[in-house]
């Protein structure tokens, strides 16, 4: 039972608290991404439960465990950088070996240990060389090679691949998926990339300002945000969010009034932000689709799909469709149909969403 | 003519101010005045300034007009004898040589420069145009042997001291009487006071902790050697040859030197002369007299004498010359006096337009007025003539060290040649300083001194090659031998023979032809 | 046409581009030609018989003369010794002192105290060696130092050390760390700053120590400015702090404290033998750059790190 369990968790610093009373509970083996903007204090969290920063209030236990004083090394977690953190003096499997050369195990025992975890990492035949004449992918590789080493009970991830580019990005993504599905370890991921975190976590934790906003697996956020920065974040291009009014009928943004599949008998004359996923509007006419008239700036062609850049009203709006291996025929469209389904409801105070009878 | 410098001279026995002289017997140039440049540098006076009252004076009596040039400042005195002449140097690289250079160590310099052609030869010019220069080396021919450079050529006129006694043996009587013992009169005795001073608490506080023997200049304790018959040094600067008989010898070679410093190094384990003799530096005498701790030194009348101050603080406090007591075989010598003739002067630049103007310039100073102007300062201003004596105005007196009042007015210039005139002195020597100084009239306790000399190219490659190495062994030895890190008895011989091997005969030969050179004539 | 025009169109477009980066290279050069490269020109009179007033041109060329002066000379090669002896010693115990420091200021938490004990040490640094041979002078005093007070406690008699030829590259080399060591850090605490902190966090992570984490991560992170740091010492080996030397040392210490400057400043400068003393310049010159050639080489060699 290699649970981290997070309690009423407070980081201040000085008189300033950057982190709010967390609530938390990852359980053995589930793979738990922190995600949210810059000096949301995902990192800082990361930190409290690594070790590294001092928790000012709550309770941590890891594996049970009451955590909050004991010292990192006694945590049994094992850490990631951003920067890789590798010693540019010691080459890869020097590097690879430091922690447990710290801990005294036994030269043999040090080799057999490397030689495996270089076997799964492809590291094999970069033993010898120093940080300094790795490519980037690679030493991300030795960085997370070094945590594999010590088998701890909790592997925490700072950002591991921001430093990298795109293509090596998707890559080592797809990796780290494929050693967490091996080795099974608790994981505590951070990263500010909603795409990372769809696609490595078991469950995430959307964070802003020091609060958890909203906590459930990828496609529970993504379907059902709790409020409008949730919605906001995840996704990609974001949901559409237009001001609008909820009506008898359904929501009305400027002089349309999209359907709805749901009854909105109490909510009627409330103001509402009318969330619509780009993703989800199609160029043809359905069932229980509304129109929604827009002028279109730009389409910008991503191969099978395209991106169209519209304007309605005063909102700037993205929405995505297919192309089929064509775009010549987006540039007349004048019209986008709205599936009254799919359509969110968010409450234009507190950006909460609204549900239906509620 | 004639007639009007009889008038002048009536005139200067009456009147008390300077225009006195305005007939113009002292004058060089008619018409408009000369102006000519000058480099001038002491470390008293590290710069030259025109408008010194002296200057004035001169300026208005010779239509000579300096001007000053100077580059670079020698700032330290040269006390260890170095022949450090760092603006000489610099002026002489940056290749200008003003008409008249003027400068504290300036004999080798001029001697080594002179035959290149940076200065004028002298000689000539002085027989033919420098009536006073010629009658005062007529008079002294050993100083005009002395000044002579290897080829035959005089190239500077030097500041001459007059008087005779520089240092002496000074001792606390007041601590003398106290302890019931008489003034020392031989370096028996000599010791036995010292040794009283240690160990019977002259100073009353209880602890032994007099410093009976002390100097402010480490070689000043070696110099005791001549209480054993030894010699330190044979002129006024430390560690210099000495000519004996018309040879020339080092006095660390010599056996009385031996003797001398195995005593010393005794005295020196027993406690009898400060145990930081080597470190304590120039302030030991301010300090341990000031202290109630030092006994006697060996050190200048004048500057000396006025330690007497002391006496308002510390009860009954005398610290008095006393004359050099009687060495083991009975003779009673002072090295140490003023020599007659200094490495220090001024010369004319190889390049000057006007060397008959101004070797009658320099001639001006030897001159009865250009001396008492070079001594006293101005007619008036700083001293009065009274019954035909140059006497120092007493607000002159008043105004502080009147060395330096001197100095400030362009008085007693070392940079400049000229004779002085020890009456300038008496009349601010304390009562001490001049009941030590009757004290060692009453004796014959001085020797001749070694005036230098001065080598040909190939005389000083052989010294410069060899005496440095020479004199830092002898230096180290003699300190280890004090310091009792080696017996002197025991390593004589090869102390000896190391001298010979690095080459201490082939600097006294090359001495020996030089001074045979200088001083046959 | 073609070629060489275009390369000096290039040249010309380049320089109009660029020219407040040269403008702003140019005091630095001027400093070198100035101060470096004309002085060479000055080297020749090592082999000349030089006199101040026929000029470094005009003096008659003397061939080695005066390196044979020196080389026949058993108190230059004394001086030799002496020079490399307390460099050596220097290099030991006078090197590794500003690391240790900086290593210790590097484990001070406490942000007020770090930086008095900083300044502290940084101080002497700006003493003039004058004031420092009088605060030694008066430290290791027989009757009144404070060295010969402390050692009377333990029922030691005196010692007059700055006449004790042994003593004397222990004070001087004692005195030299104690005024520079502080300053000198500096150079490494830079280092230090410069290390990336989540190498510490990692190592925190894996459970290093802070003692393990100074001997595996500072030291090493800091090799090559250390080695540097020692190339470029190990070319000043020659240069033992001369005006130090000059103001502490005796006849009695010549047999140890004699420095191939301090000798040459005896021999030469004291009677105006620049001559002399530009070719004990030229051969310490000479022993300087060899070591320096080796030291770089070396350090290439066995640590990737060197001056050029």
């Amino acid at each position: 039972m290699a649970g981290v369990s997070l309690s009423k968790i407070v980081k201040r610093f000085g008189a300033i608290e950057v982190v709010h009373g967390i609530d938390l509970d990852v359980a053995e083996q589930e793979f738990v991404v922190l995600v949210g903007p810059s000096g949301c204090g995902k990192s800082t969290t990361l930190r409290m439960v690594a070790g590294l920063e001092e928790i000012s209030d709550g309770e941590l236990t890891i594996d049970g465990r009451y955590m909050n004083r004991v010292a990192p090394k006694d945590r049994d977690v094992a850490m990631v950088f951003q920067n890789y953190a590798l010693y540019p003096h010691l080459n890869v499997a020097e590097n690879m070996a430091f922690g447990l050369r710290i801990r005294r195990v036994p030269n043999a025992e040090i080799k057999q240990i490397i030689a495996d975890t270089a076997e799964i990492l492809g590291l094999t035949n970069y033993l010898d060389r120093r940080p300094a004449d790795l490519s980037g992918g690679q030493r991300q590789r030795v960085a997370m090679g070094r945590a594999i080493v010590r088998h701890p009970k909790v592997f925490l991830f700072d950002e591991p691949l921001s430093n990298l580019d795109a293509k090596l990005r998707t890559q080592m993504r797809a990796e780290i998926k494929r050693l967490h599905k091996r080795l099974g370890a608790t994981s505590i991921y951070v990263t500010h990339d909603q795409v990372e975190a769809m696609t490595l976590a078991d469950r995430i934790v959307v964070m802003n300002d020091g609060s958890i906003e909203q906590i459930g697996t990828p496609m529970e956020l993504f379907n059902n945000p709790v409020n409008t920065f949730v919605a906001g974040f995840l996704g990609s291009p974001p949901m559409n969010q237009i001001t609008g009014k909820v009506t008898e009928t359904g929501a009305q943004v400027g002089d349309t009034v999209i359907q709805l599949d749901r009854d909105l008998g109490g909510l009627a004359g409330r103001d509402v932000v009318v969330g619509i996923r780009p993703e989800h509007v199609s160029l043809q006419p359905g069932e229980g689709t509304t129109p929604l008239p827009i002028s279109l700036d730009l389409v910008e062609p991503l191969g099978s799909e395209a991106l169209l850049h519209a304007r309605f009203g005063d909102d700037n709006l993205v929405f995505k469709t297919d192309t089929n291996g064509q775009i010549e025929h987006l540039s007349g469209i004048d019209t986008v149909h709205v599936p009254a389904s799919l359509v969110t409801l968010f409450d234009a105070e507190s950006g909460r969403t609204l549900r239906a009878g509620g | 003519m004639r007639k009007l410098s009889l008038a002048a001279a009536i005139l200067a026995a009456t009147a008390l101010h300077a225009p006195a002289y305005a007939d113009g017997h002292l004058q060089i140039v008619e018409g408009d005045p000369l102006e000519l440049t000058i480099q001038m540098n002491h470390a008293r006076y590290p710069v030259y300034k025109e408008d010194w009252p002296v200057e004035q004076q001169a300026r208005e009596w010779t239509n000579i007009h300096l001007v000053d040039v100077t580059v670079g400042a020698n700032m330290t005195s040269d006390s260890e004898n170095t022949g450090r002449t760092e603006a000489l140097n610099l002026m002489l690289a940056s290749g200008n040589i003003p008409d008249i250079v003027g400068s504290s160590r300036i004999k080798d310099f001029v001697n080594q420069y002179g035959p290149e052609g940076a200065f004028m030869p002298l000689n000539d010019l002085i027989e033919e145009h420098a009536p006073n220069l010629k009658a005062f080396f007529d008079e002294k021919p050993h100083i005009r042997s002395a000044l002579t450079a290897a080829d035959g050529n005089m190239y500077y006129i030097p500041y001459l001291p007059d008087g005779k006694y520089g240092r002496a043996y000074w001792i606390r009587t007041d601590w003398l009487d106290k302890l019931g013992l008489d003034v020392p009169e031989t370096v028996d005795e000599y010791e036995a006071v010292l040794r009283a001073f240690k160990t019977q608490d002259p100073n009353g506080n209880g602890e032994a902790d007099e410093v009976p023997f002390f100097a402010r200049q480490w070689p000043e304790f070696i110099r005791l050697v001549t209480l054993w018959d030894g010699r330190s040094s044979g002129s006024d600067t430390y560690h210099d040859f000495m000519v004996v008989d018309g040879e020339l010898q080092h006095p660390y070679a010599g056996e009385g030197y031996r003797d001398g410093i195995s005593n010393l190094a005794r005295w020196y384990a027993e406690g009898l002369v400060d145990t930081e003799v080597f470190t304590r530096g120039s302030s030991a005498r301010d300090f341990l007299l000031s202290e109630n701790l030092g006994g006697s030194t060996h050190d200048w009348f004048a500057s000396t004498s006025g330690y007497n101050r002391l006496s308002s603080e510390i009860d009954g406090f005398a610290f008095k010359a006393f004359a050099p007591p009687a060495s083991v075989s009975g003779k009673r010598i002072e090295e140490h006096r003023r020599i007659p003739i200094k490495p220090d002067g001024w010369a004319i630049g190889g390049f000057n337009k006007h060397p008959v103007e101004t070797i009658k310039y320099f001639d001006f100073w030897f001159t009865e007025e250009g001396r008492r102007l070079a001594n006293f300062g101005v007619e008036g201003m700083h001293y009065d003539m009274v019954d035909g004596k140059a006497i120092f105005k007493q607000e002159f007196l008043d105004a502080g060290p009147v060395n330096r009042s001197l100095y400030q007015v362009g008085s007693q210039l070392q940079g400049r040649g000229y004779f002085q005139d020890y009456n300038y002195e008496i009349q601010w020597s304390n009562e001490f300083a001049l009941e030590g100084i009757a004290l060692y009239d009453e004796g014959d306790y001085l020797i001749d001194q070694f005036l230098g000399v001065a080598f040909n190219p190939e005389e000083q490659k052989v010294y410069d090659k060899y005496w440095g190495s020479v004199r830092d062994y002898m230096l180290e030895r003699q300190q280890a031998w004090i310091l009792g890190s080696a017996d002197v008895m025991a390593e004589w011989d090869d102390y000896q023979a190391q001298l010979e091997k690095l080459g201490l005969s082939q600097v006294l030969e090359v001495m020996q032809s030089a001074y045979n050179r200088q001083y046959s004539n | 046409m073609a070629p060489r025009n275009t390369r000096w169109t290039r040249a010309v477009d380049h320089l109009k581009r660029e020219w407040q980066i040269y403008l702003m290279l140019l005091p630095t050069i001027v400093w070198f030609i100035v101060f470096l490269y004309k002085p060479m020109y000055g080297l020749q009179i090592a082999f000349k018989d030089y006199s101040i007033f026929r000029g470094v041109a005009n003096s008659p060329w003397v061939g080695l003369e005066h390196f044979e002066t020196l080389f026949s000379n058993d108190q230059f090669f004394r001086a030799v010794y002496n020079t490399i002896q307390i460099s050596a010693l220097n290099l030991l115990f006078g090197f590794p002192a500003p690391i240790i420091l900086a290593l210790m200021f590097n484990e001070i938490l406490h942000a007020t105290y770090k930086k008095t004990a900083q300044t502290i040490v940084y101080l002497p640094h700006f003493i003039s060696s004058v004031i420092i041979a009088g605060i030694v002078i008066t430290a290791f005093s027989p009757t009144a130092g404070i060295v010969n007070t402390l050692l009377g406690w333990l029922g030691i008699d005196p010692i007059y050390f700055l006449t004790k030829p042994e003593w004397f590259r222990p004070i001087f080399v004692g005195t030299g760390i104690w005024q520079e060591a502080g300053f000198g850090s500096i150079v490494f605490l830079a280092a230090i700053a410069g290390v990336n902190p989540s190498l510490y966090e990692s190592a925190v992570v894996d459970g290093a120590n802070r003692w393990q984490m100074m001997w595996r991560i500072t030291i090493p992170c800091i090799l090559p400015t250390i080695l540097i740091m020692l190339i470029i010492r190990i070319g000043n080996i020659m240069e033992v702090s001369f005006e130090l030397v000059i103001l502490l040392y005796q006849p009695a210490t010549y047999s140890t404290a004699d420095v191939v400057n301090t000798w040459v400043y005896r021999q030469g400068l004291q009677s105006g033998q620049y001559d002399l003393a530009a070719a004990a310049g030229l051969f310490n010159a000479v022993v300087a750059f060899v070591l320096v050639m080796a030291a770089n080489s070396l350090s290439r060699r066995f640590s990737r790190t060197s001056l050029w």
